[in-house]
């Protein structure tokens, strides 16, 4: 065969560096590239989850219902925290820890997503990017069904409301904010191993911080620092907005703001952050 | 080093290029995982091993030419093999490839927990296939490997020799540029290995540009028309395979 043949029956015309992954716009097509894999791991994810246990998806309604069971017993009757927010207390908290656990899972999720996918890694190359990517895909999936029971119970209890049409969109947004946090927990996990293991507390940590399962409205109501410091968190700011979406009232715009301000600085920064250790990944 | 009268003269033909790849690796006496090695790490002068594995080398490999790697073991072949897939960064120099590179390694699976099949299509999503595209190779796949009932088993119940089938058709499910060929069909059968070699020949056919690490010199004599030897890291000759594989065998380094 002559070799102009040849040539012509090669896809990509140039030669290109292998190691070229620091150019932005090429790795942002090969992540887009493969959106397919995103959405099948996903899917059969969470189908595996189904069928690993003996009560299959119901552990996803029922381990957080638990939950808001203890939480309710402890801080809802014993300390009676309720009182002092004057508010249904069940939906405040399912709110408060759906919208929290969201996070929390999606980012643990990424932190494995290496270490867990280093077969894949070693013998294919392929944007690093999708595995934290997927991880967060596959939580944002499953959280559908944990909206189902907000509605619900918020249903039930206080009524429908034009807000309730917001609390999808904040998911979205939020599922950005999640991807960023599992691309910054993926690359701390592969310098410092021990990253899973102080998530957890980490996370702990921030659940009191912010207004999770009590209410700090009686810190943060007035201009005090305090109170800027609960904005300044993200979390805080997501779960106040999601609580207004079914309780009503009034929505102070520094937490949207917020809100917004992190999750766009999370997503570039965790990209950006991810992909220049993108070389490392291969070494587990 | 000996300039090959087969090497391709115009940059234009090129299909993979090297130019002064180095890849070192550091490997720590010990090795501690997490915060002791932080911490100690700094605390410590580091006792690290650097362990030169390619050294300056340098060749480049004409589209649709077949390659044949020898050398002794830990000589730096795969890792050389790595770094033109692009799964092993270069410490200085550079490579480039026309089109994609898929290394065909020593058969791990991608994930062992899932069946044969889930890892075919894991795989071809990850190099960047549709879904369809990977449904309708399937049946070529599973013909290809004669794996029908295991695919649907999880994939670290296979024995080596099936790993193999299944990693090889992976790889080649996209007919790719340049496919890499590590040792990956050492562990098959002697059935096995016709085949894969027939499925090489009809990449070579389709303009495939193929370079593969055997330690069967026969393997290399039937498939290619060019060898390299490396030995510790250093490109020793580069030219036809009979006068590359002759030096080889009678070599006492």
């Amino acid at each position: 065969m002559p070799m102009s043949e040849l040539l012509e029956q090669t896809r990509n015309g140039t030669l290109r560096d292998v190691h070229e992954s620091s150019k932005l716009v090429p790795y942002m097509c090969d992540v887009w590239k493969r959106r397919g894999y995103v959405r099948y791991v996903a899917t059969s994810e969470l189908k595996r989850r189904q069928v690993d246990n003996v009560l299959g998806n119901v552990w996803h309604l029922l381990n957080p219902a638990l939950q808001i069971g203890v939480y309710y017993i402890i801080f809802g009757q014993l300390l009676d925290v309720g009182d002092r927010s004057s508010q249904n207390f069940i939906l405040f908290l399912t709110v408060g820890l759906f919208i929290f656990q969201f996070t929390q899972r999606a980012t643990v999720d990424g932190a494995k997503s290496i270490v867990t996918n280093l077969g894949l890694i070693k013998a294919i190359k392929f944007p690093r990017a999708i595995l934290p990517l997927t991880s967060t895909a596959t939580e944002a999936s499953a959280f559908w069904s944990s909206l189902v029971v907000i509605y619900f119970v918020a249903l039930v209890s206080e009524g429908a409301r034009w807000q309730w049409i917001v609390l999808p969109v904040l998911v979205v947004v939020q599922t950005f904010f999640n991807m960023g946090s599992a691309m910054v927990a993926a690359r701390m996990t592969t310098y410092f191993r021990d990253t899973i293991q102080i998530l957890p507390f980490f996370f702990r940590l921030l659940l009191y911080g912010s207004g999770v399962i009590f209410s700090v409205d009686a810190y943060a109501e007035d201009n005090s620092t305090i109170s800027w410091l609960f904005t300044a968190n993200p979390m805080y700011c997501f779960v106040t907005v999601a609580r207004w979406t079914v309780f009503g009232g009034e929505l102070q715009l520094r937490y949207v703001l917020s809100l917004s301000a992190w999750t766009v600085v999370l997503f570039v920064f965790g990209f950006l952050w991810f992909r220049a250790g993108e070389e490392q990944y291969a070494r587990g | 080093m000996a300039e090959s009268a087969n090497a391709p003269t115009s940059e234009d033909s090129y299909a993979v290029s090297v130019e002064g790849a180095d890849i070192k690796y550091r490997v720590y006496e010990d090795h501690l995982d997490g915060a002791r090695a932080v911490i100690l790490g700094r605390l410590r002068s580091r006792t690290a091993v650097t362990v030169h594995a390619v050294k300056d080398v340098s060749f480049s490999v004409a589209v649709g030419e077949s390659i044949g790697v020898v050398g002794s073991n830990g000589s730096g072949k795969s890792t050389l093999l790595r770094g033109i897939a692009g799964l092993q960064s270069l410490d200085a120099g550079r490579i480039r490839v026309r089109g994609d590179a898929h290394l065909l390694g020593v058969a791990a699976a991608l994930k062992p927990s899932l069946s044969g099949r889930r890892n075919v299509v894991l795989g071809g999503l990850a190099m960047g296939l549709s879904r369809s595209e990977v449904e309708a190779a399937m049946p070529e796949i599973i013909e290809f490997s004669g794996l029908d009932d295991a695919m649907a088993r999880p994939m670290n119940t296979y024995s080596s020799g099936m790993r193999a089938r299944l990693a090889f058709s992976i790889a080649t499910m996209q007919v790719p540029d340049v496919l890499l060929i590590d040792e990956a069909l050492a562990v098959g059968d002697k059935e096995f290995r016709e085949r894969s070699l027939k499925k090489i020949r009809s990449i070579q056919e389709r303009a495939g540009t193929v370079m593969m690490v055997t330690h069967n010199l026969n393997e290399i004599r039937r498939t290619c028309t060019r060898a390299l030897w490396i030995n510790q890291g250093v490109l020793v000759e580069d030219g036809p395979v009979e006068d590359v594989l002759h030096s080889y065998e009678t070599s006492t380094l």
